[in-house]
């Protein structure tokens, strides 16, 4: 039980699971750092990511072309969302929320009708073989894989953020929409812009995570329900806060699964609780 | 004004009226049955109406609060207890449960308090699901009788008529109270109550306490109703179709979980036999509805009728004080 073999064994696994929370809540929390709305919608944007895929790569056997094929369509898909039902009601919180909930909605039965209701997952064609040796300890490469995706992309990210010109007009409208749009910038469009980003991580996450967990109906929920509680734990809007409580939350539900498996379910939630109850605005959260 | 009161009041009774001879009009057994799922919805609709109405706060938890009460009931009946006992174990459940979201939630508002009590109802589904030496797991509970008096459909409707009416009563009460003003102004601005003395948790916990109760009630109604309890009714999906139907309904409105019951209801039971993607009709008229008719069935036929008055009686000032107070629809401050 604390044999180190063990200890690493899941120790990896948690942050193999936290990588993969971590490409799904970055772009939940990005685009509510933006845009001040909670995408329930993105549950479904990660499944419906996760289908496009598995089918790419089970016809072509090439991972890299699956996440570039679901990641466009999904942010077609999002793009469509954004322009054609969130922009009629920008602004107003409640009514954005529910919109997403109307989305997901329809996303998910039809993904129901399309790919019907069978888990899949990524085929061994596309995936990645074989397993890391150290010593006593083996572990498969695709999950080490998942982990430095993540780590590239996180990486990437707080570059994108703190250095370049797109950053910065993000950075500005997050803490001033007013006076970006006087200075010349269409801040619509950059919503528009990170709305369709944060749907293609999800899609990212979705394909690369099929290979760790399976794609089926359901699931949108149940990513969901992680990915919610890495962003309150990690405090909304912050891409710090998203890698820190994913980490964290993946860590809790290996070590959980493995020692008291019944209550597993509870244990990510007793870390949210305690944060909400001592810094309810989440770790790295600014106080509104 | 009176005149328009008095009509409200002709409305309300007219369609109580009808729900009281719903089964002497020749109805049968199944659309009994059915009117009794709408009704038990709509209660349970009620609760989520004056949570998100009167207090701003939109929950995604109230299916689960039910569930957790239906658990009670069905726990008690495993152990061979009396009606009695099932009564008070379901009540008991389903208030602990309500306790544990009121506690959670109570510090936090808007967005943040969808997203606790979306995260405690999963946990009560998760507990429902793998908790299987209390809950029997995947397979639920079956077999959950209800009271020898109420074993006759018709009595056990006329029984929820009687509940749906009096909770009704009973929350617009609530609402009219100084204790609903105050929920109103912490809808409208959380930082001037705080600032004019008002203990703002206080009032979100004993609010949640309300509705909750409110909404175990309805678990233990849906329970006798079905004889049967499993992990889908905590589901995430029940609670969303609560929200649904409040807002296809009219948020803030008397009538309007009941209107929006009957929709949902209808939809997921009788357009279902034709419909294979019901789902995703019940998705568009929801996005519909939140795109063109913001304030639901209910409010926009208000809103119609209030206009229609005023073209006919042009003496009116256009600025009716009355129309300030009840503008605000939702939680439209997201910075207060």
């Amino acid at each position: 039980m604390f044999e180190p073999v063990f200890l690493a064994q899941q120790a990896l696994n948690g942050l193999s699971f936290g990588a993969l929370l971590f490409l799904l809540a970055s772009g939940l929390t990005l685009v509510f750092g933006l845009q001040r709305i909670v995408n329930l919608a993105h549950g479904a944007f990660y499944m419906l990511g996760g289908y496009i895929g598995i089918i790419i790569a089970t016809t072509t056997g090439n991972l890299l072309l699956a996440a570039i094929v679901s990641m466009i369509a999904v942010g077609v898909t999002a793009l469509v969302v954004e322009l054609g039902l969130l922009r009629f009601v920008r602004g107003q919180e409640m009514p954005e929320v529910l919109l997403t909930i109307g989305v997901m909605f329809i996303i998910a039965d039809l993904c129901l009708a399309i790919f019907g209701g069978d888990p899949k997952t990524l085929p061994a064609s596309a995936s990645i073989q074989g397993a890391m040796q150290i010593g006593a300890l083996t572990y498969p490469w695709y999950r080490i894989f998942v982990i430095a995706v993540a780590v590239a992309i996180g990486i990437a990210l707080a570059l994108i953020q703190s250095k370049t010109r797109v950053g910065a007009v993000v950075r500005a409208g997050v803490d001033d929409r007013e006076i970006i749009s006087a200075m010349g910038v269409n801040i619509s469009w950059v919503f528009t812009g990170m709305f369709v980003v944060g749907a293609a991580l999800a899609a990212l996450g979705g394909t690369i995570g099929s290979g760790v967990l399976s794609i089926r109906p359901g699931i949108q929920n149940d990513v969901l329900l992680y990915a919610l509680v890495v962003i309150i734990i990690g405090g909304l809007g912050s891409i710090k806060g998203a890698a820190v409580g994913a980490v964290l939350i993946g860590l809790i539900d290996a070590f959980a699964k493995a020692w008291i498996p019944e209550f597993a379910y509870f244990t990510i939630f007793a870390p949210m609780a305690l944060v909400l109850v001592f810094r309810p605005t989440g770790l790295f959260g600014r106080t509104a | 004004m009176t005149r328009v009161r008095s009509l409200n009041v002709v409305g309300f009774a007219a369609v109580f009226v009808l729900l009281f001879a719903f089964p002497y009009l020749g109805t049968s057994g199944y659309q009994v049955s059915l009117a009794s799922t709408v009704l038990i919805a709509a209660i349970l609709a009620a609760t989520v109406n004056f949570l998100a109405g009167d207090g701003g706060m939109a929950s995604l938890g109230h299916g689960a609060i039910a569930a957790s009460a239906a658990y009670g009931a069905g726990w008690a009946s495993l152990q061979g207890h009396s009606v009695t006992m099932q009564v008070v174990l379901a009540m008991g459940t389903g208030i602990v449960v309500t306790l544990a979201y009121a506690l959670l939630s109570m510090r936090t508002n808007g967005i943040y308090f969808l997203m606790v009590t979306l995260a405690v109802g999963m946990v009560v589904y998760g507990l429902a699901y793998r908790l299987s030496s209390v809950t029997r797991g995947e397979n639920g509970i079956t077999g959950i009788q209800r009271p020898e008096f109420l074993a006759e459909p018709w009595a056990f409707y006329l029984f929820v008529v009687v509940s749906f009416l009096a909770v009704t009563l009973a929350l617009l009460v609530v609402s009219r109270s100084p204790f609903g003003a105050g929920l109103r102004g912490i809808r409208d601005s959380e930082s001037r109550m705080r600032s004019l003395g008002y203990y703002v948790p206080a009032f979100k916990l004993v609010a949640f306490m309300i509705s909750g109760t409110i909404a175990s009630y309805a678990g233990l109604l849906s329970v006798w109703h079905t004889h049967f309890v499993s992990p889908s009714s905590a589901e995430v999906h029940r609670s969303v179709l609560l929200i649904v139907m409040v807002i296809l309904g009219g948020l803030g409105t008397t009538m309007g979980p009941l209107v929006g019951a009957t929709i949902v209801v209808l939809v997921e039971n009788v357009l279902s036999n034709s419909v294979e993607r019901w789902p995703t009709v019940l998705g568009l008229i929801f996005v519909l509805a939140i795109l063109f008719a913001r304030s639901g069935l209910v409010g926009s036929a208000a809103k119609l009728a209030k206009r229609l008055r005023d073209r006919k009686s042009p003496g009116r000032p256009p600025g009716d004080p009355g129309q300030l107070t009840d503008t605000p629809v939702s939680g439209a401050n997201p910075s207060a």
